[in-house]
C-alpha cells in the first residue's frame, strides 16, 4: 500500500516535471522571440563563383543595408550546388531546410523568406513546401514574394531595364532578353513581361527562353519582322551562370549568340545577371517590405 | 562457370581456400606464375589468368578509353558511370563504387579493373567483389614512366599486347614530335599551371601536367611547388605566391574538370589582383580539361600538344602545308579554323554530357568521323564553335569531311568568328537572291572580305584552301 503511494506520487511528480517541461520548450523552441529577427534570402544557387556573390550576395547585401534590425542569411535550394560547393572548396550552405532548423534552434521568432526567384514557378513552391512545416514553430513567419508577382513588379522591371539598357531605344537594334523558361505555367510570366514591354512602346525588344515558350524559333521571327540589322543579348536570370555563359552569350553552336550571328545579325551579349542590376536588388528589397507590412504574407 | 575455373585470379583463390592465405602475394600456391599471363598488379597483388579476359568492368574513365584505345573494347561489358570517352563508352553499362556491389556480381564479369584509391574509399565494395569469386584488378600509374607498364598490363588482360606496343611507339614519336617542335623556341614561356580554384592549387613539377608544361617547351613558374601528400601531385600554392610572380607568368593554364569552379575565361581575369598579372594582360589564360592533362591515357599527347599550342601557337598552329590552290575540303577547312584561330580543341566537360540533349550536334556522334581519325578534334572544335555547318538524316548526323567547301559557308564561318558590321555601302550583288543568307554575304562583300567576279558573288562556287586563308586573314 504504501508503496503504491510512493510510486504513484513518484509518477505524478514526474508527469508533471514532463508536462512543465514540455510546455517549458514549446514557449522557448516552438515560437520563439519575435524580437529576434532574421531574413532568409532563397536563390536557387550556383557553383560559378565569379558571379554568385555578384547577383545573389549583391542582393543579400542590399537587403542587409535596408533592414539593419533583421540578420539576414543564406540558403540555396539546389542541393546538387549545395553538395558541390562543400565537396570542392568546402564551403557550407544551408538548404530551406536546414536554415529554418538554425533559425528555430536560435531563437529567432520572427522570420521574412524572401526568395530571389524571378516568378512563383516550381523553386517558389517547393521553397513554400519547405517552410511550411515552421509556421508552428516561429511566432511571425513570412513570405516574400519572388520578382515578378503583381502589375507593379512588372512595371518596376519594364522601368529598371530601360534605365540600365541603352539599347532598347535605339532604332537599329533589337535588344533579346532571355530567360529560363518552365514547364510551370508560371511560365506565362515570360510572355506577360514581353506584353508590357510592348505596350510601354519598346517595340524591339523582346523576351525569349532556353528551354520553354518562347523559344529561340518566336525570337528570331519578330528579329525578321522588326528589320534589325543588330541584335543585343541579355540574359533574363537572377544569376549569370551556366546558362548564361554557354546557353546565351556562348561563342558556340546552339547558343542565342551564335545562332542569331547565323542569321546575320551583328549581335552582342552581355553576360549579366540580374541580381547585377541595382533596380532588381531594390525590387527585393521592397518584396520584404511588403512581407514585413503584411502584404506579402501568404496563408 | 567454365570460365570461372579456367580463370586463376590468385586473389579468389586466396578468398575461397583459407582464411589464413587472405594474404594474397604470400601465398604462392594459388598464383600460377607460369600462366599465359601474369602480373602483379598497383595494390601488390599477383594476377595470373590462363587466358584474356571476356568480361570485364572498367571502374575508372581512363582505363575504359585505354581499353577503347587498344581494340579491347569487345571484352568491356560495364563502365564507370561518368566516363564518357571514347563517345561510344557512354552507351555501356555503367557502374559505380558508391553503388550496391550486387549490381555488378550480378552481371557476371571475369575481370573488375579497379584503381588503389578505390579500395581506399571503398574497401567493403571491393571486399564483396573478392568474396564474389570475381577478379579485382587494381591498376593506376602515378607517374609518367609507369604509363607503358600500366598500359602493358591492360593489354596483357586483353590479349592487346601488339596494338599495345604499336601505340606506344606512336605515344611516344609524338610527344618527343612536339618537344623537337618547341625545345628552340625563344623566348620561352613561363606558365602557371591551376589544378583547382580553391586555395590556387597547382601540380607538382613531376607529375603528368607538370611534365606536359616541359615537353611543351615552357618554364613551371611554380617548380618549387611541394605537395603536402607523399607522392601527391596536387600543391597548394596560394595567391600571394602567384602574385608576387606576376611579372613572370606569360601563360596562365587553369585545369577543367571534376573539381572545376565553373567560371570562364573572363572569371579567372576578374579574380582580386589577378590584373597585375602578365598572362592576364596579355590575354593568354586558357582552360584544360583534366582529362587530356592529368589522366594516364593516349589522350594525354592531345594535352601535351594543347599546352604547346598555348606557348607557342605560331609554331604549333602552322598551317603551311594548306597554302595551295588546291580545292578545299571540309576537313581542311575545319583544320584551317581551328589553327588560324588557335581555337583550344572542345572536349566536354561535364559526365552528364549525353544525359541532355543537346541541342545541336552531339560531340562524338558524327557517322562519318570516329574519335580515332586525325581530324576529329579540329572537326569537332570547328562544329562547335558554330562556324562550320553539318546535317542531320533522322537520329544520324553527318560532317561530309570529303566535301568541298562554297563561297557561302566560307562567308557563314568568316561571319560568326567575326565582328563584322553593316556599314551601309549596300554593293549590288546580282544573285544576291541566290544566297540563303544574303545578309552576312552583304556585310561581307560591303566589308572588302569577299569580291564580286563580274558583279556576282556565285554562293555555290568550292573555295580552295588559299581562298579559306585569305578569308580568316580578315578576321
Amino acid at each position: 500500500m504504501k508503496i503504491k503511494k510512493i510510486l504513484a506520487a513518484a509518477l505524478a511528480g514526474a508527469v508533471l516535471t514532463g508536462v512543465c517541461a514540455c510546455t517549458a520548450n514549446s514557449t522557448v523552441e516552438t515560437k520563439g522571440d519575435v524580437s529576434k529577427q532574421a531574413i532568409l534570402v532563397v536563390s536557387f544557387g550556383t557553383s560559378y563563383n565569379d558571379t554568385r556573390e555578384k547577383t545573389i550576395g549583391a542582393v543579400e547585401k542590399a537587403i542587409e543595408a535596408s533592414f539593419p534590425d533583421y540578420d539576414v542569411r543564406r540558403a540555396f535550394t539546389s542541393q546538387t550546388i549545395i553538395n558541390k560547393l562543400k565537396d570542392r572548396d568546402g564551403e557550407e550552405i544551408d538548404n530551406v531546410t536546414e536554415a529554418m532548423d538554425r533559425l528555430v534552434s536560435d531563437g529567432y521568432g520572427t522570420v521574412i523568406v524572401q526568395p530571389t526567384h524571378i516568378m512563383n514557378g516550381y523553386e517558389y513552391d517547393e521553397m513554400i513546401e519547405a517552410c511550411a512545416p515552421y509556421e508552428d514553430k516561429i511566432e511571425n513567419l513570412r513570405y516574400g514574394k519572388p520578382a515578378l508577382s503583381s502589375d507593379e513588379d512588372y512595371e518596376a522591371v519594364v522601368k529598371l531595364l530601360a534605365d540600365e539598357t541603352p539599347d532598347m531605344t535605339a532604332e537599329d537594334t533589337a535588344v533579346v532578353f532571355v530567360g529560363h523558361g518552365t514547364e510551370h505555367f508560371a511560365n506565362a510570366a515570360y510572355s506577360a513581361l514581353a506584353y508590357r514591354l510592348a505596350a510601354e512602346g519598346y517595340s524591339k525588344t523582346f523576351v525569349g527562353t532556353v528551354e520553354a515558350y518562347p523559344g529561340m524559333d518566336e525570337v528570331k521571327a519578330k528579329l525578321e519582322n522588326s528589320g534589325v540589322s543588330k541584335v543585343a543579348l541579355f540574359p533574363f536570370m537572377i544569376v549569370a551562370g551556366d546558362h548564361a555563359s554557354n546557353d546565351i552569350c556562348g561563342e558556340e553552336e546552339g547558343s542565342w549568340y551564335t545562332e542569331l550571328k547565323k542569321e546575320g545579325y551583328e549581335v552582342t551579349a552581355v553576360k549579366k545577371g540580374l541580381g547585377e542590376y541595382a533596380g532588381i536588388q531594390q525590387l527585393f528589397v521592397s518584396h520584404v517590405e511588403d512581407a514585413i507590412n503584411g502584404d506579402g504574407e501568404e496563408e | 562457370m567454365i570460365r570461372a575455373k579456367r580463370i586463376l585470379c590468385a586473389l579468389l583463390s586466396v578468398v575461397m581456400i583459407t582464411v589464413l592465405a587472405a594474404c594474397a602475394n604470400n601465398s604462392k600456391k594459388q598464383v600460377n606464375r607460369n600462366a599465359a599471363i601474369y602480373f602483379t598488379d598497383d595494390a601488390g597483388k599477383e594476377i595470373s589468368l590462363d587466358a584474356p579476359a571476356e568480361r570485364i568492368i572498367s571502374l575508372y574513365s581512363a582505363h575504359t578509353e585505354n581499353l577503347y584505345s587498344l581494340g579491347a573494347e569487345d571484352r568491356l561489358i560495364g563502365n564507370y558511370h561518368t566516363a564518357v570517352y571514347p563517345p561510344e563508352a557512354a552507351k555501356l553499362d555503367m557502374y559505380d563504387y558508391s553503388a550496391d556491389p550486387e549490381k555488378i556480381i550480378t552481371a557476371n564479369p571475369d575481370v573488375v579493373i579497379i584503381r588503389p584509391h578505390i579500395s581506399r574509399t571503398a574497401p567493403d565494395f571491393v571486399e564483396a567483389l573478392l568474396n564474389a569469386g570475381i577478379c579485382v584488378v587494381s591498376l593506376y600509374p602515378d607517374s609518367l614512366d609507369k604509363f607503358d607498364d600500366y598500359i602493358n598490363k591492360l593489354a596483357a588482360l586483353t590479349g592487346t599486347e601488339e596494338k599495345a606496343s604499336e601505340l606506344l611507339d606512336k605515344f611516344h614519336s609524338e610527344l618527343q614530335e612536339i618537344t623537337a617542335l618547341t625545345k628552340d623556341s625563344e623566348p620561352k614561356q613561363s606558365v602557371f599551371f591551376e589544378s583547382t580554384e580553391t586555395n590556387i592549387r597547382t601540380t607538382t613539377p613531376d607529375s603528368m601536367a607538370g611534365q606536359a608544361i616541359t615537353m611543351a617547351g615552357g618554364i613551371n613558374v611554380a617548380s618549387d611547388a611541394v605537395s603536402s601528400e607523399k607522392g601527391g601531385t596536387i600543391a597548394e600554392y596560394g595567391i600571394e605566391r602567384v602574385l608576387e610572380k606576376a611579372d613572370d607568368i606569360d601563360v596562365y593554364v587553369s585545369q577543367r574538370g571534376a573539381m572545376n569552379s565553373g567560371g570562364s575565361l573572363e572569371s579567372i581575369a576578374e579574380r582580386d589582383g589577378y590584373d597585375v598579372i602578365k598572362a592576364v594582360k596579355n590575354k593568354r589564360v586558357y582552360t584544360i580539361n583534366e582529362k587530356l592533362i592529368s589522366s594516364p591515357t593516349f589522350r594525354y599527347v592531345k594535352g601535351v600538344r594543347e599546352m604547346a599550342r598555348y606557348l607557342c601557337p605560331d609554331i604549333m598552329d602552322n598551317y603551311d602545308e594548306y597554302r595551295n590552290d588546291k580545292e578545299a575540303t571540309r576537313k581542311d577547312f575545319a583544320n584551317l579554323i581551328v589553327k588560324h584561330e588557335h581555337m583550344p580543341i572542345y572536349i566536354p566537360s561535364s559526365s552528364k554530357y549525353y544525359d541532355t540533349p543537346a541541342k545541336g550536334h552531339t560531340f562524338g556522334l558524327f557517322e562519318d568521323v570516329k574519335w580515332q581519325d586525325n581530324d576529329f578534334d579540329y572537326i569537332e572544335t570547328a562544329v562547335y564553335s558554330g562556324a562550320v555547318l553539318w546535317t542531320k538524316d533522322g537520329d544520324k548526323e553527318y560532317f561530309h569531311p570529303d566535301k568541298s567547301v562554297t563561297r557561302e559557308e566560307l562567308a557563314k564561318a568568316v561571319f560568326v568568328l567575326g565582328d563584322f558590321a553593316s556599314n551601309g555601302k549596300d554593293t549590288p550583288v546580282s544573285d544576291l537572291s541566290e544566297c540563303d543568307n544574303s545578309r552576312i554575304v552583304q556585310i561581307l562583300v560591303d566589308n572588302g572580305v569577299f569580291d564580286l567576279n563580274g558583279g556576282s558573288f556565285e554562293p555555290e562556287r568550292s573555295v580552295t584552301n588559299n581562298e579559306i586563308i585569305a578569308a580568316l586573314d580578315m578576321l
